[in-house]
């Protein structure tokens, strides 16, 4: 007799019950020097907090990166993540970057052709020509 | 219908707010302090009467919310609100929903997605004024069914016969597409590059109301 595991009634979808986004945590790194990071300080300085405030969900960490273009680091559930340089960019436009990545699933991009996505089992079941009245000729 | 309409906005304002958890933890805050302008209705109190799911801000299906979210007695909608149910259909409902899985084909923006509950949709089009957690409504759909019955729609159903929600998951995008540009005779290449944006949703509610909810 072979060990077998103990099987799964159901399989957990997020969004079906509970919602987790999933976005964990945005890093966002700045040169106090250069002027590429410009827009991004002063993001820091009007638009973060209020960003972080409507947010709860996600974790906000801010450090300095000397030298070096300002970049904003997105971590994911799933384990990847994404990272997105600002330089040169407004503040309005780096908030777009950072929705984009609070938004964003962490899966590599991929091109997909049918809309809806399914692990459910057909509803109607596979047609067969022997079930079912028949047609008499 | 009148009366309806009254007796929902009481049982609404029974959910009190203590039932519901601290605002900062409603997903649609995020909308808020963005300034941009909104294109979805705030629920009112004649759509989200069932609304009984503590953290999600209902919304209409964005290609009638305008119209019908804010007065669902004049909404154009194929005079669902109002008519009663032929006698097959009072007689067949129930059967079919009693069966143990269901489909429906929900339209968004008169697309058809046939779809089952949990199942993720992408939209063609990244919609505009929704964050990720909400919980969109969606009153539109054509066909309704299960193994063994079907009930289909002359163009649309009844909305009051069924309950079908979709959670926003957020923003998806796809790979660069480069579409190389020529003319005859001509070394010059141009090379156009687009990359669009998608809504994902996920449907995580579907349910069929019973007859006399839907009588009365």
């Amino acid at each position: 007799m072979t060990v077998q595991a103990i099987r799964k009634a159901t399989v957990g979808q997020n969004g079906v019950g509970a919602f987790l986004l999933q976005c964990k945590r945005l890093d966002f790194h700045y040169c106090d020097w250069a002027g590429s990071s410009r827009g991004m300080n002063s993001f820091l300085r009007h638009t973060l907090a209020k960003f972080a405030a409507a947010n709860p969900q996600v974790e906000m960490t801010v450090s300095p990166r000397p030298r070096r273009h300002p970049v904003i680091i997105g971590h994911y559930i799933n384990g990847r993540e994404k990272a997105i340089c600002v330089r040169n960019l407004q503040k309005e436009q780096i908030l777009e970057k950072a929705e984009l990545l609070r938004d964003a699933s962490g899966e590599k991009q991929k091109r997909v052709t049918k809309p809806v996505r399914s692990i459910n089992e057909s509803v109607r079941g596979v047609w067969s020509p022997y079930h079912g009245g028949g047609i008499h000729v | 219908m009148l009366s309806r309409t009254i007796r929902k906005s009481i049982l609404d304002t029974r959910i009190s707010p203590s039932a519901l958890p601290p605002t900062f933890l409603l997903p649609y805050r995020a909308r808020y302090f963005n300034n941009t302008a909104q294109h979805v209705e705030p629920p009112t109190d004649g759509f989200n009467a069932s609304q009984v799911a503590p953290t999600s801000s209902e919304n209409a299906q964005p290609a009638e919310s305008t119209s019908s979210a804010t007065s669902p007695i004049t909404a154009p909608t194929s005079a669902s609100s109002t008519a009663t149910l032929s006698p097959s259909v009072k007689e067949l409902l129930p059967l079919l929903a009693a069966q143990p899985s269901h489909y429906i084909s929900a339209h968004i923006h008169g697309r058809p997605y046939l779809v089952t509950a949990g199942d993720i949709v992408r939209l063609p089009f990244r919609m505009p004024g929704v964050v990720p957690g909400d919980v969109l409504r969606l009153n539109r759909a054509s066909s309704l069914g299960s193994r063994d019955y079907t009930l289909k729609g002359a163009p649309y159903l009844d909305e009051r016969i069924f309950e079908c929600r979709a959670r926003v998951m957020g923003t998806e995008s796809e790979p660069m597409r480069f579409k190389e540009k020529t003319k005859r005779r001509n070394r010059k290449v141009n090379v156009v590059k687009s990359k669009h944006k998608f809504t994902i949703l996920r449907i995580s509610e579907l349910k069929i109301n019973d007859l006399e909810s839907i009588e009365s």
